[in-house]
Formats: structure tokens, sequence, C-alpha cells
């Protein structure tokens, strides 16, 4: 563990480093991050115009700009992409490095993670604020709420990194992932209250989103932070369905690069 | 005391095959055929603490598949391997931090950053002490003489530089037992030559066990003592160069100098005309009869200096592998004629 404690903050300051590399590249992130829930916003706003009491699923068009504002954030925060990562470096060979380390290549995926999310604030933010002088929401969102949706926050985050990097081990069977990551994702759009809030699905696939992680990864925290869940009790009961969640990934995650390290074929060298 | 045991280590790869074409393709989907390959073939070894030991043999014989299980990246089909007192494949971390598995066409550098800032990540995966990493590296920076590239973006390095650059984070940590996969493919004469020396070197200072593979030749002269040779996944020789050349070289290379030139000399009836320079000559004869033409020659011709040689490394090995792909094309050409 002590090792760990030094490797992960090396890993950090180099994928920090790198990330700085390409300033332009960070911009472009950010603006792939902040154009889908502005333009889903929009879409939701106008919705409600044509709404009877101008509410959809309980919403009206301040309550999907509050909705959408922690949306951004919350995407942002949560954002994973290692089913696509893994499968460029088993089909490049390029895995082989990093296994010959002593320490878990998760590690280095994680710091790269965390350094995208760093690294791209400073640019990230300043569009958040501008969402906000455009769409001017008016918060709701109480202390306790915004206290337990941070939480719910980490732990949305923790859960999406997990499963994503779980799913991605995949690729050591099947080598190309492409079509994986697209059900992975399309799943957390339509599941996770991102295409629109979960309340706003039909009622079978609220029941999926229910049973299924996707809605505990996005909109569980948007919806605390945003101040829909006015009942402690459902809060803490969400949270602790969030962290039953990242521990059985874990240890799916465990069992599954056990197999998958066995399996490795060290592709193209 | 041996640091690597194999034991009857074998490797099978289930490889997809399919005929060429549309149709073929469109019938993969529905019914993939595979085949078994048998990269490395039940093979024996031992290696002691401190030697080097050049693995030999031509593309696709298996010497990656067995060093990559002998660093822990694959797990084999059969048999067992032991190194460092380790399982390989176990992947302890504690087995991991002693060794070091160099890959020519592979890099463990960051891409976008400078040299040094992998080193320093490499210092910290490898929970270098502070002071150790930086003697050690200090130590490497002036032998492989990469101070002026310290601080350029790897991406911008040439490929020797960026060679040396992958050497030096493969030794920071000071490996016991390192796996070299062709470590001076693609860099120049004068470049491999540095790496070699460097090499040589670091196994006279820290006692390091190293395995090297090469398609250079020069490499393996230079640097092992012992060599193993490998082919279709089966080892065909373990042992000394010179033992090498007697065991699979049939032929000696005589070498004359004349006192006059002999154009008119049917050297050819005597052996293979390897050149024939003014009034040098040099013949490849049969093992078992160079010393009946040792003995002609000397009574036909005006000699002034005469020496009987085993053929270039080189050579054998070129004999060796050539050999088995002339066997593998009558092979084919034999079970070709049966089909038909």
């Amino acid at each position: 563990m002590s090792h760990l404690l030094r490797a992960f903050p090396a890993f950090l300051r180099v994928s920090i480093q790198a990330m700085l590399q390409y300033r332009g590249e960070i911009l472009l992130w950010c603006m792939w991050g902040i154009v889908n829930p502005t333009v889903l916003y929009v879409m939701w706003s106008a919705a409600t115009r044509g709404a009877p009491d101008g509410k959809i699923a309980g919403l009206d068009q301040n309550g999907f700009a509050v909705y959408y504002f922690f949306l951004l954030i919350v995407g942002h925060l949560t954002a994973a992409w290692d089913v696509y990562n893994m499968s460029y470096l088993v089909r490049k060979g390029q895995l082989s490095p990093l296994l010959l380390r002593p320490i878990l290549p998760m590690w280095e995926s994680l710091s790269s993670n965390l350094a995208y999310k760093i690294t791209t604030l400073m640019f990230a933010a300043p569009m958040w604020l501008v969402f906000i002088l455009i769409t001017q929401p008016s918060f709701q969102t109480q202390w306790w709420q915004a206290g337990l949706g941070m939480i719910a926050l980490l732990l949305g985050a923790a859960l999406n990194y997990m499963l994503c990097y779980t799913v991605a081990l995949v690729a050591f069977w099947t080598t190309k992932l492409d079509a994986v990551g697209e059900i992975y994702f399309g799943l957390g759009m339509l599941l996770g209250g991102r295409m629109a809030p979960v309340d706003a699905l039909p009622p079978y696939l609220q029941i999926a989103s229910e049973f299924l992680p996707f809605k505990w990864m996005f909109a569980f925290p948007v919806e605390v932070l945003a101040g829909m869940r006015d009942d402690v009790h459902a809060v803490t009961r969400g949270l602790l369905i969030q962290a039953a969640w990242v521990m059985l990934v874990v240890l799916v995650f465990r069992i599954s690069w056990h197999l998958a390290v066995k399996r490795y074929s060290a592709v193209s060298g | 005391m041996a640091q690597i045991e194999v034991e009857h280590l074998g490797k099978t790869f289930k490889v997809p095959e399919r005929e060429a074409g549309l149709v073929a393709s469109i019938g993969s989907l529905f019914r993939r055929k595979y085949r078994d390959v048998r990269a490395v073939d039940d093979i024996n070894f031992t290696v002691e603490a401190g030697e080097i030991v050049g693995f030999l043999g031509p593309n696709g014989a298996g010497k990656t598949t067995t060093l990559k299980m002998l660093s822990g990246l694959l797990h084999p089909t059969a048999g067992e391997a032991r190194v460092l007192g380790h399982t390989p494949w176990k992947r302890e971390a504690d087995y991991l931090r002693r060794i070091s598995m160099l890959m020519g066409q592979r890099s463990q550098l960051q891409w976008d950053l400078p040299a040094v800032d992998s080193f320093y990540m490499h210092g910290a995966v490898y929970d270098i002490p502070k002071a150790d990493y930086q003697q050690t590296l200090d130590e490497l920076v002036e032998l492989l003489a990469i101070g002026p590239v310290l601080k350029k973006q790897v991406r911008t390095l040439s490929l020797g530089e960026r060679m040396k650059c992958e050497i030096c984070a493969s030794l920071l940590h000071r490996p016991a037992v390192l796996f070299l996969d062709e470590p001076t493919i693609g860099v120049d004469v004068e470049m491999q030559a540095r790496i070699r020396s460097f090499i040589g070197q670091y196994n006279r200072k820290h006692g390091a066990t190293i395995i090297l593979t090469s398609h250079y030749m020069a490499d393996v002269t230079a640097l092992c003592k012992r060599i193993i040779v490998i082919d279709q996944g089966q080892l065909l020789f373990d042992g000394s160069l010179p033992a090498l050349s007697e065991k699979m070289a049939p032929f000696k290379v005589i070498k004359i100098d004349l006192d006059a030139k002999c154009d008119d000399y049917p050297f050819a009836e005597i052996g293979e005309v390897i050149s024939c320079d003014d009034r040098k000559v040099e013949l490849k004869v049969p093992k078992a009869e160079a010393a009946a033409a040792t003995a002609k020659l000397l009574t036909d011709l005006s000699v002034l200096d005469l020496t009987i040689e085993d053929p270039p490394i080189e050579d054998v090995i070129k004999q060796v592998f050539g050999g088995r792909a002339q066997r593998d094309d009558a092979e084919t050409t034999e079970t070709a004629g049966a089909s038909a």
C-alpha cells in the first residue's frame, strides 16, 4: 500500500504533464462535454413550453436548466473511457510493458483519468459559468443535499470508472471492443438520465434503471445535487446502493483481471 | 546456482484460420476454424547466475514467446519454469521488481514527455529509494551517454537515442535478470556497438543474468559465451559458440595465400570456392575431407600461408535455418504432389 501511495502521485504528476502538452485538445474535449447536455437542455426546455402545465416529469424550464447544469458537472467528473483505450492497448501490444511493472496497470489509467479531469477544469469551469449566465437557473439545493450530493458524485465516478475498466477487460478475449463501448455509452445515456431525466422514461425503463448501475453513476448524483430528492432516508439508501455497486464491481474486476491476464496472448508483440 | 530453470515448457496458441476472399469471410462469421500452433514445444534449459545466453532462431521460432513466459506476460500451456525462485506467470510484485524485459519494438517511455519524467515515474513504480535512484540514474546516464537527450521529448528522439533511454528505464531498478528481445533492432552499426558494450559492462558490474535475442550475430558473438538455438518451438542446440560450429556446420573454411597466381588450378574440385582474389583463395570443404584437401593443396601449390577455420557463425546459423527452410519446401512439395 505504501508503494502505491508513492507510485500513484508520480503517475498523476506525469499524466498531468502529458495532458498539458496538448492545450488545444483539452479545449476540444471540454467543448465535446458541454455540447451534448446543452443540446438536450434546449430540446427539453422547448418541450416544456408545449406541455399542459409547463412541466415534463415534474420539471419545468428552470428545473431542466438546473438538472442539465449539474449533469454538465457530473458528466465531466464521472467520465471514463477505458473501454476504448484497453482495446487499443491490447490490439497494438502496448499492454505488455504495463504488465511487466509490479503494479496494476489500472492505477496508471486512473491517474490519466484524474489528470484529464483536473487539467480540463480550467476550461470546463468557465463554460459551466456561461451555461448559468445563459439559462439563469434558480437553485433550490439545500446544504445537506449539496454535501450528500458530493458523496454521491464521488461514488458515481468510482462506479463508472471501475465498471468501464472491468467491461474493458473483454478486450482480452475479443481484441476489438468498439461495439461494446458504444453499447456501454448508449446504456449510460438512456438509463443514466443523460438523454432525459429517469422520471421522464417509460415505466419499464425506469424499473430497468433501478436495477442497473447507470442511474447510480449519473442520474442519482444529479438529482441529489439539483435538490430533486428531499427525503434524506431515500438519499442515504441511494448512497448505500451506490456503495454496494462499487463493491460488487471491484469484486468482479478482481476475478476478471485474474482470468484476463491468464488469457492474454500479447498480441503483436 | 541456476537462476532460470525451464522444464518441458510449452505454449500452444489457438489461431483462427480462413481462406482468402469475401465468401470465406462471410463463412467465418458462422463457422470459425482454428488451428493449434505450437510456438514453444517442450524445451528445457537452465541459466546460471551472471550468465549471458544468446537465444537464436529464425522469425517465428518461439524465442519471444519463451521470453514472454519467463517474464510472466504469458501463461504456458505445458511445463514449468522458475526464475529467481518464482513462477513467472504468477506475476508476484516481488518477482516483477527483480526482472526487466526490454522489447526493441515496444516503448515503456511516455511519448509526449522528456525521458527524465518517465525515469522519475519508473523510480516510484519500482519503489526505488531516492538516493539509490539518483545514483543509478547518474551512472546509467553517464554510461549510456544520454545526458544531452534527457530533457528532449521522447517522440523527437532518434531511434538509437530512444533505445538507449529504454535501456536506462529498464535498468533503473537494477534487475537481477534481464530479458533483452532485439535490443539493437533498427539502430545503426555504431549505436549497436555502444549498446552491446554497455550490456556487457552492466553484466560484469552487477552480475546480472541476461537472455538476449537478436538477429544481429555481432550482438551474440560479442556478448554470449553460450547459445541456445530454437526452431519451430524446439530446442536444437544448447552450448558454446565453437561447439555450435562444431555440431551444426559440417564444413571448414580453408584460406590460402599463394606465392603466385594459379587461375587454372581446379579449386572447385577440392571444395566450394568462396572467393578467389588474386593470390588469396577461400574454400569451403566438408569437415571429413579438410585434412586431405589441405595436404593436396600444399603438395600441388606454392603456399605462403594456410589456415583452417570454422565458418563464421552467421554462415552456420544460415546453414541451420536454410536447411530447415529447404526441408520445409521439400515437404510442402511432397504433400502437394501427394494431394494432386
